[in-house]
């Protein structure tokens, strides 16, 4: 008599084990407060109730884009009203967590329906690659897709394989008040490499930072390398070729980004504690006034103008001149976007709300919400009324450029590009030991990624 | 009366006590026992999943050809030095606490205040104060003293060692508070006859204070062992990414970049193993320490 109670507790404690270890629920997004929608954009559907649809997107980029979040938000909103049994969670993922949660998600073959992603190489690898996302041509007319700006950023074996947001580029921005103080023409910025040098001396000479930046947490090492080493290629398919074995990393074509780098160094044109702060304070330190120039990017010019109080101390150029290459002319700039997961039960209602955000009312709301351009060449360029914003459109529109950060292996980003840059602000190597370094890492890579060698070598053709 | 139970109770009695264990049992083969089998399977194989195919030695043969890989090792093995430094200062903290200086009680409190401070909280206060244009530097330069203002965190050279300060900063609390715990137990009688015998301070702590908590330094110094390789992931993330440079790379860094930013999950998996193995060596012998301890404590 006395065995059976102690039998039924181990029962129990085994039973709630058991339960304890059972899958998981799946994540419930933290669901975003969507406004009330003022205005039906189509009439709802009529007849037979239609199946109940929830999507779900894991997004980012109100961090790059302020206003995205309303945006998105209203854009749902009204999508819902529209199409009554289709409902959305919408989850905004943190910068280090965007990818990690992404990979978690497609290993285990749930998650999102909508994935936000960031182009170029991380995309092509994490999600094109290990076959995560589904391929656009199907679900999208092919009129509609010719509409949407750096398409070949998601393009790969002939195939679409996302679809594009909004621009994000990347000016050589500068405080025309400054430079008026250091007795430069703020209507006629530097034009070429030694206009530049110059311009860093008569900046300190007033006691001005030249150029402010952050190389600790890394980013910044792989924007320098994307908008300064471009101007001896023709085409981003150089530096694919080069990382699957087609030329080295130590050629001059690719070394001399290293010796230019160098140079403004040497010439005195950055914030000496660039390797002890973050991207975002060398970045506060132009907002600040403290420094005349910033490689920045044309989505926070808005937040700048806001935090420095008036978009008079805004100025953008193109990087200065050293090299005669087809991209030396270029603005860069990448589209970030959306891609639709290979697991979702709902591709076709998945990119019909993609195809929505493309509309014109939505294109236009989305400019309004945040400054930024979208992705789309039908955006009303009468819209934007402020001329930085305008310049912004127009080398976005007529000479853009690739990022090439998103055409380089992660790990090249990582250990090369970024590493590099802060062993030359320590005063660790020099041009030449950081281009052998890169090819380094590179040979490494290729060692350890035999598979991605492959497609690289199909993209580079 | 034994003689009179039948034989299947006698044989269900034999097992009962699994029966009881096996909840537990199961629940730890779940959480511990099959992710550090897989870990293993993932260290010998190309590829995961469907496209898995094994490799053999081979990700390790690569880890040991890795510059990135051997200089996380080397600096994991230079924060080593961190384990005598925080024993000594630990100790003498402790003897002066014990000493029941004026104010001990706050003093103490005070000390093991870091220990509590969640490392990501430390890591970012102090690399603001380690910039080059932070408050360390701004305080040194207003005492005259501007020559010492360096790039702490931005140097290739001064970054690991100023890790290893705030390391040192955050974790000797915990020496201080198990040293003098064990001194509070120790028989005051030793020290009234050193004393007696003529004794200087110096003498007293080095012949009756130390060795009586061998022990217990031992047992800090396993521990302490055991976070320096494997449990500063949170000071380099947060304090330096791994830079300047990857001069402060650790292996813990290496297997989070590895597995999660470059999706080499082969590689990582075979640097957690070897993880695995060297702090599992570790805890082996911190248990034989502890055991040891309580060894002593029973007699004592």
């Amino acid at each position: 008599m006395k065995d059976i109670p102690r039998l039924l507790a181990v029962v129990v404690a085994t039973g709630l084990v058991i339960a304890a270890c059972a899958p998981a629920a799946p994540p419930t997004a933290v669901a975003t407060q969507a406004p009330a929608a003022t205005v039906a954009t189509s009439p709802a559907a009529t007849g037979k109730p239609a199946e109940q649809v929830k999507l779900v997107i894991w997004w980012w980029g109100e961090q790059e884009a302020p206003g995205a979040q309303k945006w998105l938000d209203e854009t749902v909103a009204k999508y819902t009203q529209a199409h009554p049994n289709i409902t959305f969670d919408t989850v905004l993922q943190s910068t280090d967590n965007l990818e990690l949660a992404f990979q978690a998600a497609a290993a285990a073959k749930q998650g999102p329906d909508i994935q936000y992603f960031w182009a170029g190489m991380g995309f092509l690898q994490n999600a094109v690659w290990s076959g995560a996302v589904k391929p656009v041509d199907d679900l999208i007319p092919a009129g509609e897709r010719a509409h949407y700006i750096n398409n070949y950023e998601r393009t790969f074996d002939g195939k679409l394989w996302g679809v594009n947001w909004y621009l994000s580029g990347n000016p050589l921005v500068y405080n025309p008040e400054l430079f008026k103080k250091a007795g430069l023409d703020p209507s006629n910025p530097p034009k070429t490499w030694d206009e530049l040098k110059a311009a860093c001396g008569k900046l300190n000479a007033v006691g001005v930072i030249p150029i402010s930046g952050g190389l600790k947490d890394g980013w910044f090492g792989g924007w320098l390398f994307s908008m300064i080493a471009r101007q001896n290629y023709d085409s981003e398919k150089e530096l694919v070729a080069a990382s699957a074995g087609a030329a080295k990393f130590t050629d001059p074509k690719y070394a001399e980004y290293w010796s230019r780098l160098n140079e403004l160094k040497e010439a005195g044109c950055w914030n000496k504690d660039i390797n002890s702060v973050d991207y975002q304070q060398g970045q506060d330190l132009f907002t600040q006034g403290k420094s005349a120039m910033l490689f920045g990017n044309d989505t926070f010019l808005k937040g700048f103008a806001d935090t420095m109080g008036s978009w008079d101390k805004i100025g953008l150029m193109l990087v200065p001149k050293y090299g005669s290459g087809k991209l030396a002319d270029t603005y860069t700039v990448t589209g970030q976007g959306w891609g639709i997961t290979s697991w979702t039960k709902y591709p076709q209602e998945a990119a019909d709300f993609l195809v929505y955000m493309h509309t014109p009312e939505r294109l236009a709301a989305w400019f309004t919400d945040t400054g930024v351009a979208p992705a789309d060449d039908r955006m009303d360029p009468s819209l934007i009324s402020q001329p930085q914003l305008k310049q912004v459109y127009k080398w976005e529109t007529t000479v853009p450029g690739p990022n090439l950060e998103n055409w380089i292996p992660g790990i090249v980003d990582h250990d090369a590009m970024m590493t590099g840059a802060q062993l030359l602000f320590s005063g660790d190597n020099t041009p030449a030991q950081l281009a052998q370094m890169t090819e380094d890492v590179v040979v490494k890579w290729r060692d350890q990624n035999p598979d991605a060698v492959k497609n690289f070598v199909i993209l580079a053709k | 009366m034994l003689l009179s139970q039948p034989v299947d109770t006698m044989q269900y009695r034999k097992f009962e006590p699994w029966l009881y264990l096996s909840p537990a049992l199961i629940a730890l083969a779940l959480i511990y026992g099959y992710p550090v089998a897989r870990l293993l399977v993932l260290s010998l194989q190309r590829g995961s999943g469907s496209g898995a195919s094994f490799a053999g030695i081979s990700n390790y043969q690569q880890l040991f050809k890795d510059y990135l890989f051997l200089g996380a090792i080397r600096h994991n093995l230079t924060l080593l030095i961190c384990v005598p430094i925080m024993i000594v200062i630990a100790l003498i903290l402790a003897v002066f606490l014990f000493d029941r200086i004026r104010g001990w009680r706050f003093y103490r409190s005070t000390l093991f205040l870091p220990y509590l401070l969640p490392i990501t909280v430390v890591g970012l206060v102090f690399s603001y104060v380690f910039q080059l244009s932070g408050v360390l530097n701004d305080f040194l330069k207003l005492i005259g003293l501007g020559a010492l203002a360096l790039d702490w965190l931005g140097s290739t050279k001064l970054a690991l060692p100023t890790l290893m300060f705030v390391i040192i900063w955050k974790e000797v609390g915990f020496g201080i508070v198990l040293f003098l715990a064990r001194l509070m137990s120790v028989d005051e009688e030793l020290f009234d006859a050193a004393k007696i015998d003529g004794a200087n301070w110096w003498q007293l702590h080095w012949h009756i204070t130390v060795p009586q908590l061998s022990t217990v330094i031992e047992f800090f110094a396993v521990i302490s062992v055991i976070t320096m390789l494997s449990w500063v992931f949170n000071y380099v993330f947060v304090m330096t990414g791994g830079g300047p440079g990857n001069a402060t790379m650790v292996t813990e860094l290496y297997v989070y970049l590895e597995g999660f930013e470059w999706n080499q999950m082969n590689i990582a998996s075979s640097v957690s193993v070897l993880l695995l193995f060297v702090t599992g060596g570790f805890i082996f012998l911190e248990l034989r320490v502890r055991e040891r301890l309580g060894a002593v404590e029973a007699v004592g």
